[in-house]
């Protein structure tokens, strides 16, 4: 079982989100790169408050090629998206205990990008969500959110 | 080409726009900091169109002919993109935006603080104040998602849209948003979640100020959209041109030329391509690239393009499918040496500071009464907005002077006589209107008007022949003409049936406002048509 934001975290990610995909009839064959932000709040104890750590998710020909940490934005990788929010609410999410589609209809979790396609391949959109906020069975080392213990 | 024209103008543009108001200065603005060489091309004096902005009634008083309030200011892209506060846009969030004057003296004010609109709302109904605080609050946390999918983006289906939201469960986790939207009207909305009879006529008048008409059935689906701007309305210092000024600063600065009194009479097409246009006075000029126009369907399709260019079945659907606003504006333009002070003010003294105030509109059955009557070609007993610039605009009008705008609803054409009437009868209807305003603030006497210009649906059409019939959203707002069904299912993506020919006005999705969206969406899909890098778009 991963840690959160460790390398093995995002290689289970990334197998789950692919063994998701698989599982889509007639999924589409996009390649696109997400940018994921995770801004520290005050509550998790991932990220520093203030800080941010970034992430990039790629798929090519509808499944995940690679996930990877970065420090700051990399001009020479062209995004699709960007998700950024509250660190706790991602935690919450990878957790499986907040619904994404909730976070970025309240504006909690900021969407940018073209949001078409998000709309019309909205199936799809549910499996990745899914597969993220549940596929994986993530350890906490520094607390599990709410944060009321450890592990 | 001969003379002096021949030495400001080139044979060539990679682009020619037709047409200088704010969408096609926008899409040409994007092209020319894209590198293109763009030439807009403008039949009127000055580029702009509906955001015109002249001393109609004496020296030194500023009126905004058209556009008056600007509602998507830092939502649009190209407010930033083009940098129009760097080129001198001063833009004002006046504190008490709008309010609802009701005839016992009793008013409702919507401000930018939301507290002191929810306090204001809760003296009719602590309930329905209650309801709107989680109306906004829903709204404002999903309006970056529907500006996004719905405003600047090329316009999805709606079917796609219905089932993505309902796909995502939308219906179960919202408490306004619902798939049934897209069935019902605002009315139907504002009954379900409201209780308060000036409440929901508060709301769905400011629908209507922004064109969404509260008895048209599948408007209730863009209706979120105008409660999370309700309080973002913006008056642009020194008048509504000053944005058109702008976005011409940025195209020149670019590269790019505003070609004014050129009125386009031709767009030249050759092999099935639009490769140029021809103007009145016989200069053509030719387009290596793209020929976008920003003017009417009609004028467009039926007039610039030869019979035989298009094919018979599209230019019959241009003819008889196009379809228009069934009601206009009547505006009053004002010089006054006293600004109004309500007798509404002994309820709620912020009545006096509100920039935009409607008044005696009573309920929604009011409002479908006066659509009825206005759909038979009448006139209704005016119940004007009334928005006073002055009260935030310092340079608007000289110190201690203000301007004042009313705006009526009406129809373009009188039953009696037709949109002709209007010559004969604006005048004495825009007393009537004057009066209505003087019923609500007294000290408006006939020495604090200095003087007083009408502007009515005819002139409307006259000044802006692209607003056909007076048509200030320059097509229909309707569930059927929307999105990718805008104006005609074969337009709705910006193409047309002649290659490298595009539609970027507001006959286009979103629709009319200063939007900025048709200019906006068109310039992605002539971008990917052509290969510009999409510099503007920074995830």
């Amino acid at each position: 079982m991963p840690d959160i934001y460790t390398s093995d975290w995002y290689e289970a990610v990334k197998v789950a989100i692919n063994e998701a995909v698989v599982k889509i009839p007639n999924a589409p064959k996009d390649s696109f790169t997400i940018q994921v932000e995770i801004v520290g709040d005050g509550k998790t104890p991932y990220v520093a408050d203030g800080d941010m750590l970034r992430f990039l998710i790629r798929l090519e020909e509808g499944v995940c090629a690679w996930y990877r940490e970065i420090d700051a934005d990399d001009p020479s990788v062209k995004l699709n998206y960007r998700f950024t929010g509250p660190g706790s609410v991602f935690d919450s999410i990878a957790a499986g205990t907040s619904d994404p589609i909730d976070a970025a209809l309240t504006g909690t979790i900021k969407v940018r990008g073209d949001m078409r396609f998000l709309m019309r391949q909205a199936e799809m959109v549910q499996v990745l969500l899914k597969a993220y906020s549940q596929g994986v069975d993530t350890t906490w080392p520094k607390g599990r959110p709410p944060y009321d213990g450890v592990g | 080409m001969t003379g002096w024209v021949e030495m400001v103008l080139k044979d060539t543009y990679d682009a020619i726009i037709i047409g200088a108001g704010h969408n096609g200065l926008t899409l040409g603005a994007y092209l020319a900091r894209s590198g293109l060489e763009v030439l807009v091309l403008e039949r009127r004096h000055e580029e702009g169109g509906g955001l015109c902005s002249e001393e109609v009634t004496q020296p030194g008083f500023v009126h905004n002919i058209h556009a008056n309030y600007h509602t998507f200011v830092d939502m649009a892209p190209p407010v930033n993109d083009l940098d129009v506060r760097g080129h001198g846009v001063e833009y004002v969030r006046p504190e008490v935006q709008m309010a609802s004057i009701f005839d016992d003296g009793t008013a409702l004010t919507i401000h930018t603080d939301m507290d002191k609109t929810l306090a204001s709302m809760a003296r009719f109904s602590e309930k329905d104040a209650g309801t709107f605080q989680r109306l906004y609050g829903e709204a404002h946390g999903f309006i970056d998602l529907l500006l996004g999918t719905l405003m600047y983006q090329p316009p999805l289906n709606v079917k796609d849209l219905t089932k993505a939201l309902a796909t995502f469960g939308v219906e179960d986790r919202s408490e306004f948003l619902s798939v049934k939207l897209r069935r019902q009207t605002i009315n139907q909305f504002l009954d379900k979640h409201f209780e308060n009879d000036r409440i929901k006529a508060h709301l769905a008048f400011h629908g209507a100020v922004c064109s969404y008409t509260n008895d048209v059935a599948g408007l209730a689906i863009g209706y979120p959209l105008l409660i999370g701007k309700i309080d973002n309305w913006h008056l642009c210092v020194g008048g509504s041109h000053r944005l058109a000024h702008a976005l011409w600063r940025d195209l020149a600065q670019h590269g790019g030329v505003m070609w004014s009194d050129a009125e386009v009479t031709n767009i030249i097409v050759e092999g099935g391509r639009a490769v140029g246009v021809r103007t009145a006075d016989g200069i053509e000029l030719k387009a290596r690239k793209i020929v976008a126009s920003t003017v009417s369907v009609e004028q467009t399709f039926l007039e610039f393009v030869n019979p035989g260019e298009i094919p018979d079945a599209f230019a019959k659907r241009v003819q008889n499918d196009v379809v228009h606003k069934d009601w206009s504006l009547f505006s009053v333009h004002m010089a006054m040496n006293a600004f109004p002070e309500y007798t509404a003010a002994e309820f709620d003294p912020d009545v006096n500071r509100a920039w935009v105030v409607n008044l005696g509109i009573e309920s929604t059955a009011q409002m479908d009464r006066d659509w009825k009557t206005l759909r038979s070609g009448q006139l209704v007993d005016p119940q004007p907005n009334a928005a006073v610039n002055s009260l935030y605009d310092p340079v608007d009008a000289p110190a201690g002077f203000s301007t004042g705008l009313l705006r009526q609803f009406a129809p373009y054409a009188l039953a009696d006589g037709g949109a002709g009437a209007w010559d004969k009868m604006g005048r004495w209807y825009g007393h009537k209107c004057i009066e209505a305003w003087r019923r609500y603030a007294p000290n408006l006497t006939d020495d604090k008007i200095i003087d007083w210009s009408v502007f009515t649906p005819h002139d409307i059409a006259t000044k802006l022949p692209n607003m056909v019939r007076g048509d200030w959203m320059m097509g229909e707002i309707s569930l059927a003409n929307m999105l990718d069904q805008r104006p005609l299912p074969e337009l709705g993506q910006y193409r047309t049936p002649i290659q490298g020919l595009y539609m970027a006005g507001s006959t286009q999705h979103p629709h009319g406002f200063i939007t900025f969206g048709p200019g906006y969406n068109a310039l992605q899909v002539i971008a990917d048509d052509i290969g510009i890098e999409k510099w503007w778009q920074q995830i």
